[in-house]
């Protein structure tokens, strides 16, 4: 699992890792039954405060994703198709939500915003 | 919610004319690694005495691991390490001594844990204590602090004289030792970039008040920076909206504003003032002079 913590963005540190982690499990990059490095590990890796990331793991377990045995690391836990596509969906509707808004200040249309992104995805336009 | 490690109500301490700190209450909890941040002459030092009974209040209670500061005993006493702003050592002393010395008044004292801080922080143990830099001074007042193994760690500006590799290392080390011995660290610094990371808790003083007593993301959680540009008008020349703590209008179609993020509706503002906001997060540094303001109310 790689992470990357921007601590000084002002975006909550333990929000940063909540997003990476649920990106990384609707991207499939981490998947069911993969494990996640321990409190100490992480905070050892990215000199960020163990609270801040046992709060993080907390909420992933609470929402389902992460799930915890005792005395084993934390794992990703199995979901069913639907809600991993939701989750997809989910996830990249935020991700355009500065693009949505810098097309606003642009002027730009949902019609041409589409078309731009459409582009981009089919690899036509770098 | 772990172990109360201090507890302050209606804390106020006088030195005469001047009051240091003012009906201060908190309650701090640990494990946790507190940031304890403000201005100069904010009450930070002043705090952390009152944490260990070096000052007492002229009014209120301060408790701490669970006993009134003023009946401290060694029994709690030697579960607390300090690192002070200035710390004094026994001159005539080399470091291996003045540590031998120290390490014979604590049962817990961890002699591996003496000498890996020693190498990590390249402390010459050979040296002597009277010719230290004022660096390898603080670096031995932090060994000698970290070493009895304490539940409850006072740093008063710290890294303030370590270079920034020093730095670095110190503050990973904290990281390691608040999950090694669940301890809880208090932290005063002015540089608020190197404890971003560390510390989980903010504790702000200004003028001997507490200013913000919260979790450091939820701080990041409670305000935003918007960034105001009007399309057609010319915006006020100062924003009504209650959810605004500070503004500062740049030119009549431009203006920078700290919200509150519980009850600010961005859509309609916009619509009210027929602008585009740009909303950004702050960080601590970009925090700081809002927390401040707060204890002016």
């Amino acid at each position: 699992m790689l992470i990357t913590i921007d601590v000084h963005s002002g975006v909550p540190a333990y929000r940063q890792l909540l997003d990476q982690i649920r990106l990384q499990v609707a991207a499939g990059r981490l998947r069911p039954g993969d494990e996640i490095p321990s409190t100490r590990a992480l905070s050892a890796e990215l000199g960020l405060n163990p609270m801040t990331i046992s709060r993080a793991y907390a909420l992933l377990e609470e929402e389902g994703l992460l799930e915890r045995r005792p005395g084993l690391p934390l794992v990703v836990r199995a979901r069913s198709g639907a809600t991993s596509a939701t989750a997809r969906g989910a996830q990249f509707t935020r991700a355009l939500g500065p693009v949505a808004s810098m097309a606003r200040q642009l002027g730009i249309g949902g019609k041409e915003a589409g078309d731009a992104l459409r582009r981009l995805i089919d690899g036509n336009e770098r | 919610m772990g172990e109360m490690i201090f507890e302050a109500s209606g804390l106020t301490k006088e030195f005469g004319e001047v009051t240091a700190l003012r009906d201060v209450s908190l309650s701090l909890r640990g494990p946790s690694i507190i940031g304890l941040i403000g201005r100069n002459a904010s009450g930070k030092t002043t705090l952390l005495r009152h944490i260990v009974g070096l000052q007492l209040p002229t009014r209120g209670q301060a408790r701490t691991l669970g006993v009134a500061t003023r009946s401290l005993q060694h029994e709690q006493l030697a579960r607390i390490g300090v690192v002070p702003d200035a710390p004094t050592f026994m001159r005539w002393m080399s470091v291996g001594e003045q540590l031998r010395y120290l390490s014979a008044f604590y049962p817990r004292w961890d002699m591996e844990r003496q000498s890996s801080l020693a190498g990590l922080l390249e402390l010459d143990l050979h040296a002597d204590v009277s010719g230290l830099s004022t660096g390898s001074a603080q670096k031995l007042a932090i060994v000698a602090a970290l070493c009895p193994r304490p539940d409850l760690i006072l740093l008063d500006e710290p890294v303030s004289n370590l270079d920034p590799i020093a730095r670095d290392q110190f503050l990973k080390l904290l990281l390691e030792i608040v999950q090694e011995d669940r301890a809880t660290i208090v932290i005063s610094s002015h540089v608020l970039h190197d404890i971003e990371s560390t510390v989980d808790w903010i504790v702000c003083l200004n003028n001997g008040t507490v200013a913000a007593d919260a979790a450091l993301d939820d701080l990041k959680d409670q305000y935003a920076e918007w960034r105001v540009l009007a399309r057609t008008r010319d915006l006020p020349d100062r924003f009504a909206d209650a959810f605004v703590v500070r503004q500062t209008v740049m030119e009549p179609r431009r203006a920078r504003l700290v919200v509150r993020t519980a009850g600010a509706d961005l859509r309609a503002f916009q619509a009210a003032h027929d602008a585009d906001v740009e909303a950004a997060p702050l960080n601590l540094q970009g925090l700081f002079p809002i927390l401040v303001d707060n204890g002016r109310h």
